[in-house]
C-alpha cells in the first residue's frame, strides 16, 4: 500500500536506468512510520454508491514494513482489521481479524487477486513492490496528466506470484512519484490506478487522492487520505496477530 | 418374417389377453431390474454430482475420513508450489422445513478461484458487501431456487436450528440457479467456513481442503506431492472417490439390488415359459398343418423363437419405462433411508437414465424371452404332425421329461452340497447358491404335482364336486401350471428370504441392543443419530455430568475413517467407563484383556462383522490414518457391534483426543442415578439447553425404536419383492386360468348340462386359483427356507459380515396366506366368469 | 310334458343360418321319441333347446309345467337338474373321476349328503349293469360300459324326462343296441319320457314314435305302431 500512497521528491542523477527510477521513487518516499485515515467511495456499474473508512498505521520501510488497516465504517463491518506483513524475498503475509467471529484467518497467495472487501483494490495492490522482486523496463517518456513521466513496464520475476502479467507504471519526472499504475493481464487491461492531488507533508510528496478503476466490472473505486501523518511514534508490537486480536 | 405374420399375428389378436399377460410377465421382470438399477444409480450419481459439483473445479481433495483435521493442515497444503489454490470445506446438512438445506461452509476470500458462484446481479456486488458478509457471522449466501421456495430475498432473516440453538441468519446473497446452486436440488447454503466451524461445533477443524493444481501439475504427480506433504494419515484423492466410498458403504443395497432383478427377471422367464407352452399346446393342430405343408422342424422352431424375440423385445421396452416410473416413485424413500443410514446428506431429484443400462435390459429381456421360449419352441419344432393334425387331448407332460428334470434336481442338490461343503469361498459359495435355484426350479413341476395330490382329497372333502374337479385340473395339466407356480414359488421365496433375513437381523440387532445399549438417556444434536452436523463440545459432558440426578456421562465420538480404502467407523468412547456398564462379549479375545488393553489405548476392539469381511483378526495390526500421521494398533479381539454396515472399530478416546486433536461428542450416553427418576432427569437436560443449544434426549426405549425404525425402512425392499410377488401371482394366474377354462370348456359344459348352478362353476374355477396359489405359497416357504439360509450366508460372509442365526418368519408366512389367497381370487374373478357365460352348447361339442 | 310353440332357431353369424324354422311340438309324459334326419337337419338343435342348454330365437318352451324362456340362468339349471338326463354322443364323462364319482356328480351338485349320494350311485350302476366297475376311471372301460356311466349319470335323481344325442352313434353296432335295450328298458321300468337323437334306423324304430326333420322343418310325425323290441 505504502508504494502506491506515500511517494518522495526527486533528485535524479541516474534517472535513465528503470531500477534506478523505482528505487528513487522508494528513497524519497522512505519513512519510519505512517498513519491516515482512508475515505472510500465505491461507485460501480450500476453507480451504486458504497463507502467506506478505514485507519491505517504502518511501521519500517520498505521491504519489511508492517502494516494495520482497520475498518472504522459502516458499523457492520467496524473492527475488521488487516495485518500485512511485507517481505523482501517473496509476498506478504496477510491476516484478517474478524471481531464477531473472534477469529483470524490467513489470507493465502492464491486470494490475492481476489477484491479487497468490496473495493476495487485486490489484495496484491496492496502490497509493497519490492524492486527486487520485477524487472523494469523503460519504455520513454511522455505526458500524463500535464506532467513529463517516465513510462516504465514491470514484470513479476519467478519467485512472485502476481496476477498481472505486466504493468505500466508512470512516474512523475519532477517529483519521483507515481502518477499511474495500468495491471495487464497479458493484453487486458486489468486495473488502472491514478494518483492525483499531491501534497508535501513533512517533506514527502502524497498523493491524497488514488483512484482504481476496474475495467472488466467497470467499478471504481476512490479513496480519499485525510490525518495523514508521517514517522509518528507507534510500537512494534502493534503490529502483531495478538495485537490485531486486542479489542480496539 | 412371412410366417410370423401369417401365423402369429392373427394368434396374437385371438389371444389378445394373454399376449398382454406375457407382454407383462416380461415387462415386470425388465422393470424390476430397470426399476431397482436406476434408483441405486440415480442416488449414486446424485451423489457424485453434489460432489462434482460442490468440488468446482477442485482435482484433488484432501481429508481424513469423516473426522476432520485440525486448520493448520491449510497451511502446509497452501505452500506447496503444486497447488494454485486450496480452500477448506466443511459440510453440513440442516434440516429445515423445506427439507434438508446442505450448508458448505467456505473461505470466501479465496473460494472463487475454485468455485463458480455465480452471483445474481452484477457479479459480486450481490453479496452487498463481501466484507460485512465475513465480518457478520449471520452472513448466508442461498440458491435462487432455495429462496424462491421459503420466499426470502437479499436481505431477509432465515432461522435454523443450530448447535447454539435457534438461530437467524441474514441472506446476504442470492445465487443464480445453475451450477453450484444446482446441488442438492437447489437446497443449498454458503457461509463463511469461521462461522460454521462455530455454527456446528466443529472446533477449530475442517472437513477437508479442496485444491486446484497449479498449471502443468498433473493429478498423479499432485496426489504424489500432497500425500508426502500431509502425511499418511490424510486421504488425498480426487473428488470421484467420495463416490467410491459411498459406493463401498452402501454395497448392501446394491446386492440386494441385484439378487432382487436376478429374481424377477426368471419370474419373467417363467411367464413367458408358461405363456409359449400354452400357446403351443393350443396351436398344435395349426402346426400340425405347418409340418404337412412341408415347413422343417427348423422353420417351426425359429417361428416361436422368432416370436419370443419380438415379444420380449417389446416387453423389455415397456419394461424400460415402467422401470423408469417405478424409479421415480422408489427414489425418495430410498434416499432419505440411506441419508438416515449412513448420516450423509442425499437429495435425488430427477432420475438418472442410463442407456447402457436400459440398453441391457432390452437385451436381457430379449434374452429372457428367448430362454423361456427356447423349450416350448423346441416341443413345437418336435410335434409329431400326424398326431397333432388329429384331434383333442392336451397334451400331458410326459413323465420321461418329468424323471428327466428330477434327475437334474438331483444332480443340481448333490453340486450344491458339494460346493458347500468344499470350503467357505466364494468361488464355492456363489455357484453353489445357483446350483441350489436351479434345483428348485427343477423340482417345481414334481412338487407342484405331489402338492397338487395331496391337496386333492381335501378339497373333495369339503367341495366334492368343485374341489375335486379343481385339482384335477391341476394335475391333469401340469404344462399349464406349474410355469406359474414356479414364477410363484421364485417370487415368494425371494420375498420369504428377505422377510427372513430381516426377521433375523431384527433379532440380532435387537439381542444387541439389549445387551449393549443400556445407558437410560441419549442427548444427541440432531434428531438423527447418525447424522454428524452437528457436534457437541467437551465441556458440555462436565456440565451434563453437574446435572442432579446423572450418574455417569459417557462421550462418544463416531466417525468413519479409511482402512485400507475403504471407509470403517472409528467409534472413541472411554473402553473403561463403557465396560464397566456393558459386559463385552468377544467373538475373538480375552475379555479381560480386551478391556485392560483397550482402556490403556494399545489396541483396538474391532466389530465382529469388520473382521469377517475385511478378515481381520486378533493379533493382526490395524493401520489407522489420522491427522498425527498413521496409528498402528494391534486388534485385541472382536465382538459383536451393529455400528455400522461396513464395519467398525472402538478406540479409547484417549487416543482418539490425541491423534485426532477432537475432543467433541456426537452422543452422550447418560446412565441415571439410582432414585431419580429418568424422565426428571431427560426434562433437566432439555431444559438446561433449551436455550443455548438444540439437543435431543432419547430415552433407551426411544433409541432402540429407532434403530429398529431405521432398519425397517432398510428392508422395505421386502415390500417391493412383496408386491412383485403378488403382481405375480395375479398374472400367472390369470394365465393359467384363461387357458384352464378354454381346455376344461367341455367339462363345464358337462357340469353345467348336468345341473351344476353358476357358482358351482364359479367356485371350481375359484378353487383352481387358490389351489394354484396354495401349492405356490407352500412350495415358496420351502424355497424361502434356502433362500434365509443362503441370504444369511451371503450376509455373513460378503454383505454386513452378519453372524445372525437362522428365523423364519413366522408372521411374514402367515401374512402371506391370505394375502396370496385373495390375489388368487381376485385372478380368478375374471376367468370365472368368462366360464360361466360360455355357451354350453358348443361347450359340449367342443373338442 | 314337454310343450314346444312357434319354437325356432336361427343361429346369427356372418351369415344367419336357420337351424330351425318355426314349429310346434308336444311331447306327452312318458313316451319315448326319435328324432332322425340327415346331418344339420336341426335335431341336436331341437334338443338342446329342449334340454335349456339354448334359447330360441322365438316361441316358447314348456318343459314339465316350467317355461323355459321366462327362467334365469340358475332357473334353468335348476330345472335340469331335477327333470332332465342327457346322455351324449361323446359320453362327456370327467376323466379325472371315477364311476362312482362320475355319477355321484350331478348328486353332489345338489349337495346331497355323502351317504346318501353314494347309495344313490352304487343303486344306478347296478341298474345300468356296472355294480362291480365303479371305482374305474372313465378311460379304463370301453364304449359301451362308458356311455352305461353316462346314463347313469343322467339317471341320477330319476328324472321325468331324459335326452340323448346319438347315444350309439360312438359305439359298435353290437353295443349301439345294448345301450338301446338299456335306454328302452329304463323307460318301461321307471316310466320316463325319452328323446333320442339319431340318425340310426335301427334305433328309431324301437321308439314309440319318430319325428323326421329335414333342414329345420318336422318333414313326419309318426307313431311306431309296434316299436322293435329289444
Amino acid at each position: 500500500m505504502s508504494k502506491w500512497i506515500a511517494l518522495l521528491l526527486a533528485s535524479c542523477a541516474l534517472a535513465q536506468d528503470p531500477r534506478q527510477i523505482i528505487e528513487e521513487v522508494q528513497r524519497r518516499n522512505r519513512s519510519q512510520s505512517q498513519r491516515y485515515e482512508g475515505t472510500l467511495t465505491v461507485t460501480s456499474a450500476k453507480s451504486r454508491v458504497a463507502e467506506k473508512k478505514w485507519r491505517y498505521e504502518r511501521i519500517g520501510s520498505f521491504g519489511d514494513s508492517k502494516a494495520v488497516l482497520r475498518f472504522l465504517d459502516p458499523p457492520e463491518v467496524k473492527g475488521v482489521a488487516l495485518l500485512v506483513h511485507n517481505h523482501r524475498e517473496r509476498s506478504s503475509d496477510q491476516w484478517m481479524w474478524t471481531p464477531e467471529l473472534q477469529r483470524d484467518r490467513r489470507i493465502a497467495l492464491q486470494d490475492r487477486s481476489t477484491r479487497f472487501f468490496g473495493t476495487d483494490f485486490s489484495f496484491e495492490d496492496l502490497e509493497e513492490r519490492d524492486v527486487d522482486q520485477f524487472d523494469f523496463k523503460l519504455l520513454g517518456e511522455e505526458k500524463f496528466d500535464g506532467q513529463m513521466c517516465w513510462k516504465l513496464e514491470s514484470r513479476p520475476r519467478q519467485n512472485k506470484r502476481s496476477q498481472y502479467t505486466h504493468s505500466y507504471l508512470w512516474v512523475r519526472k519532477d517529483l519521483f512519484v507515481f502518477v499511474a499504475v495500468e495491471g495487464y493481464k497479458v493484453k487486458e487491461l486489468m486495473r488502472r490506478i491514478a494518483y492525483r492531488d499531491y501534497e508535501n507533508v513533512k517533506g514527502l510528496w502524497t498523493a491524497k487522492t488514488m483512484e482504481v478503476f476496474d475495467t472488466k466490472r467497470n467499478s471504481r473505486t476512490t479513496m480519499k487520505l485525510e490525518k495523514l501523518e508521517y514517522n509518528i511514534p507507534v510500537k512494534e508490537d502493534e503490529f502483531t496477530l495478538q495485537a490485531l486480536r486486542r479489542p480496539q | 418374417m412371412k410366417l410370423l405374420r401369417l401365423l402369429s399375428w392373427p394368434y396374437v389378436r385371438k389371444h389378445k389377453l394373454r399376449m398382454l399377460l406375457t407382454l407383462a410377465g416380461i415387462m415386470l421382470g425388465v422393470a424390476v431390474f430397470v426399476g431397482m438399477h436406476t434408483a441405486n444409480l440415480t442416488i449414486q450419481s446424485a451423489f457424485q454430482r453434489t460432489v462434482d459439483r460442490i468440488a468446482g473445479k477442485a482435482q484433488l481433495q484432501v481429508s481424513a475420513g469423516e473426522t476432520g483435521f485440525p486448520e493448520e493442515v491449510l497451511e502446509r497444503v497452501q505452500s506447496s508450489r503444486e497447488v494454485s489454490a486450496a480452500s477448506p470445506v466443511i459440510e453440513a446438512a440442516l434440516s429445515t422445513s423445506q427439507g434438508t438445506l446442505l450448508v458448505l461452509g467456505v473461505d470466501m476470500t479465496g473460494d472463487a478461484s475454485l468455485r463458480e458462484y455465480d452471483l445474481e446481479g452484477e457479479d459480486e456486488d450481490v453479496i452487498d458487501d463481501p466484507l460485512i458478509f465475513l465480518a457478520q457471522p449471520d452472513s448466508m449466501i442461498v440458491s435462487r431456487q432455495f429462496a424462491e421456495r421459503t420466499g426470502l430475498e437479499r436481505g431477509s432473516k432465515l432461522t435454523l436450528k443450530t448447535m447454539g440453538g435457534q438461530k437467524t441468519f441474514t441472506i446476504r446473497g442470492v445465487m443464480k440457479a445453475t451450477g453450484l446452486a444446482t446441488v442438492f436440488g437447489g437446497n443449498l447454503a454458503i457461509m463463511d467456513i469461521y462461522a460454521a466451524q462455530a455454527v456446528f461445533g466443529r472446533g477449530r477443524l475442517f472437513d477437508r481442503i479442496d485444491v486446484g493444481l497449479a498449471e502443468g501439475v498433473s493429478i498423479e504427480q499432485g496426489t504424489a506431492k500432497l500425500q508426502a506433504l500431509v502425511g499418511p494419515g490424510f486421504q488425498v484423492e480426487p473428488p470421484q472417490s467420495r463416490g467410491t466410498h459411498f459406493q463401498s458403504m452402501s454395497r448392501g443395497l446394491t446386492v440386494s439390488i441385484n439378487l432382487a432383478s436376478l429374481f424377477a427377471l426368471l419370474i419373467g422367464v417363467f411367464i413367458i415359459f408358461n405363456s409359449f407352452s400354452i400357446a403351443i399346446t393350443q396351436r398344435c393342430g395349426e402346426i400340425g398343418v405347418l409340418r404337412a405343408l412341408g415347413a422343417t422342424s427348423g422353420q417351426v422352431r425359429r417361428l416361436f423363437l422368432l416370436e419370443s424375440i419380438v415379444l420380449g423385445l417389446c416387453g423389455s421396452l415397456l419394461g424400460v419405462f415402467a422401470g423408469l416410473w417405478m424409479a421415480r416413485g422408489i427414489v425418495p424413500g430410498l434416499a432419505g433411508t440411506l441419508q438416515e443410514v449412513f448420516g450423509h446428506a442425499l437429495s435425488a431429484d430427477e432420475i438418472t437414465i442410463s442407456t447402457p443400462l436400459a440398453a441391457l435390459a432390452v437385451v436381457i429381456g430379449v434374452l429372457a424371452s428367448l430362454v423361456g421360449g427356447y423349450v416350448p419352441a423346441h416341443s413345437a419344432a418336435r410335434v409329431d404332425p400326424v398326431k397333432a393334425l388329429l384331434k383333442g387331448r392336451t397334451q400331458v407332460l410326459s413323465e420321461g421329461e418329468n424323471r428327466l428334470r428330477q434327475k437334474l434336481a438331483a444332480a443340481c442338490i448333490v453340486g450344491c452340497a458339494l460346493l458347500l461343503g468344499l470350503g467357505n469361498r466364494n468361488e464355492y459359495f456363489y455357484p453353489g447358491y445357483l446350483l441350489g435355484i436351479v434345483s428348485m426350479i427343477l423340482l417345481a413341476p414334481a412338487m407342484s404335482m405331489w402338492l397338487a395330490r395331496a391337496l386333492r382329497p381335501i378339497l373333495k372333502l369339503i367341495w366334492p364336486v368343485e374341489g375335486a374337479l379343481a385339482a384335477d385340473s391341476l394335475i391333469q395339466a401340469p404344462r399349464r401350471t406349474s410355469a406359474t407356480v414356479t414364477a410363484l414359488m421364485l417370487s415368494l421365496a425371494l420375498a420369504v428370504g428377505f422377510a427372513g433375513v430381516s426377521r433375523a437381523i431384527y433379532d440380532s440387532l435387537l439381542d444387541w441392543m439389549n445387551h449393549t445399549l443400556n445407558p437410560d438417556l441419549y442427548v444427541s444434536p440432531s434428531r438423527s443419530i447418525t447424522a454428524k452436523t452437528f457436534r457437541f463440545p467437551a465441556t458440555m459432558g462436565d456440565e451434563l455430568r453437574a446435572l442432579e440426578g446423572v450418574e455417569e456421562v459417557q462421550p462418544v465420538r463416531n466417525a468413519r475413517v479409511l482402512i485400507n480404502g475403504a471407509p470403517v467407523m472409528a467409534v472413541s468412547i472411554d473402553i473403561k467407563a463403557i465396560t464397566d456398564r456393558v459386559r463385552v462379549r468377544p467373538v475373538e479375545g480375552n475379555r479381560e484383556e480386551l478391556v485392560r488393553l483397550g482402556a490403556q489405548g494399545k489396541g483396538v476392539i474391532i466389530s465382529d462383522n469388520l473382521s469377517l469381511i475385511r478378515n481381520i483378526h486378533r493379533g493382526d495390526i490395524l493401520e489407522i490414518p489420522t491427522p498425527r500421521g498413521v496409528l498402528k494398533l494391534p486388534v485385541l479381539g472382536s465382538s459383536v457391534d451393529y455400528s455400522d454396515q461396513q464395519g467398525s472399530f472402538l478406540i479409547d478416546k484417549s487416543l482418539f483426543q490425541k491423534y485426532w486433536g477432537d475432543d467433541t461428542a456426537n452422543i452422550f450416553r447418560i446412565h441415571v442415578r439410582k432414585g431419580y427418576s429418568r424422565d426428571r432427569v431427560r426434562e433437566a437436560i432439555l431444559k438446561r439447553w433449551a436455550d443455548s443449544h438444540e439437543i435431543f434426549v432419547y430415552t433407551n426405549e426411544g433409541i432402540r425404536e429407532y434403530i429398529l425404525k431405521l432398519t425397517d425402512q432398510w428392508f422395505g425392499l421386502t415390500y417391493i419383492q412383496l408386491a412383485v410377488a403378488l403382481v405375480v401371482a395375479i398374472l400367472g394366474i390369470v394365465n393359467t386360468l384363461t387357458v384352464s377354462i378354454t381346455d376344461r370348456r367341455r367339462e363345464l359344459g358337462v357340469l353345467q348340462a348336468v345341473g351344476g348352478l353358476r357358482n358351482q362353476i364359479r367356485r371350481t374355477i375359484w378353487l383352481e386359483a387358490v389351489s394354484i396359489g396354495a401349492v405356490g405359497l407352500v412350495m415358496g416357504a420351502a424355497a424361502g427356507i434356502v433362500m434365509i439360509y443362503f441370504n444369511l450366508h451371503m450376509l455373513h460372509r460378503d454383505l454386513g459380515g452378519l453372524r445372525v442365526d437362522f428365523t423364519f418368519p413366522y408372521a411374514f408366512m402367515a401374512m402371506m396366506v391370505p394375502v396370496i389367497g385373495l390375489c388368487s381370487f381376485v385372478a380368478a374373478i375374471w376367468p370365472a366368469e368368462a366360464a360361466v357365460r360360455a355357451s354350453l352348447v358348443e361347450s359340449l361339442e367342443y373338442e | 310334458m314337454i310343450d314346444l310353440t312357434q319354437v325356432s332357431k336361427v343361429f346369427a353369424g356372418k351369415r344367419e343360418v336357420t337351424a330351425l324354422h318355426p314349429l310346434d311340438l308336444t311331447i306327452p309324459k312318458g313316451e319315448m321319441v326319435a328324432i332322425i334326419g340327415a346331418s344339420g337337419s336341426g335335431k341336436s338343435t331341437l334338443l338342446n333347446l329342449i334340454g335349456g342348454l339354448d334359447h330360441p330365437t322365438t316361441g316358447t318352451i314348456s318343459v314339465d309345467g316350467a317355461t323355459l324362456g321366462t327362467l334365469s340362468d340358475d332357473e334353468l339349471t335348476r330345472v335340469r337338474r331335477d327333470k332332465i338326463g342327457f346322455v351324449f354322443q361323446f359320453f362327456n364323462l370327467l376323466p379325472s373321476l371315477s364311476c362312482t364319482e362320475n355319477v355321484s356328480l350331478p348328486l353332489h351338485l345338489r349337495g346331497w349328503p355323502k351317504q346318501k349320494t353314494q347309495d344313490r350311485a352304487a343303486e344306478l350302476l347296478n341298474l345300468v349293469g356296472l355294480g362291480k366297475r365303479v371305482d374305474h376311471l372313465p378311460d379304463e372301460l370301453s364304449g359301451g360300459e362308458r356311455q352305461r356311466v353316462a346314463i347313469a349319470r343322467a339317471l341320477s335323481v330319476y328324472p321325468p324326462i331324459l335326452l340323448a344325442d346319438e347315444p350309439t352313434g360312438n359305439l359298435d353296432s353290437t353295443t349301439g343296441e345294448e345301450i338301446l335295450g338299456l335306454i328302452k328298458d329304463l323307460h318301461r321300468r321307471l316310466g320316463t319320457t325319452v328323446l333320442i337323437v339319431t340318425h340310426d334306423m335301427t334305433v328309431a324304430h324301437a321308439c314309440e314314435r319318430i319325428l323326421q326333420l329335414k333342414d329345420g322343418v318336422i318333414l313326419a310325425d309318426r307313431r311306431v305302431e309296434s316299436p322293435a323290441a329289444q
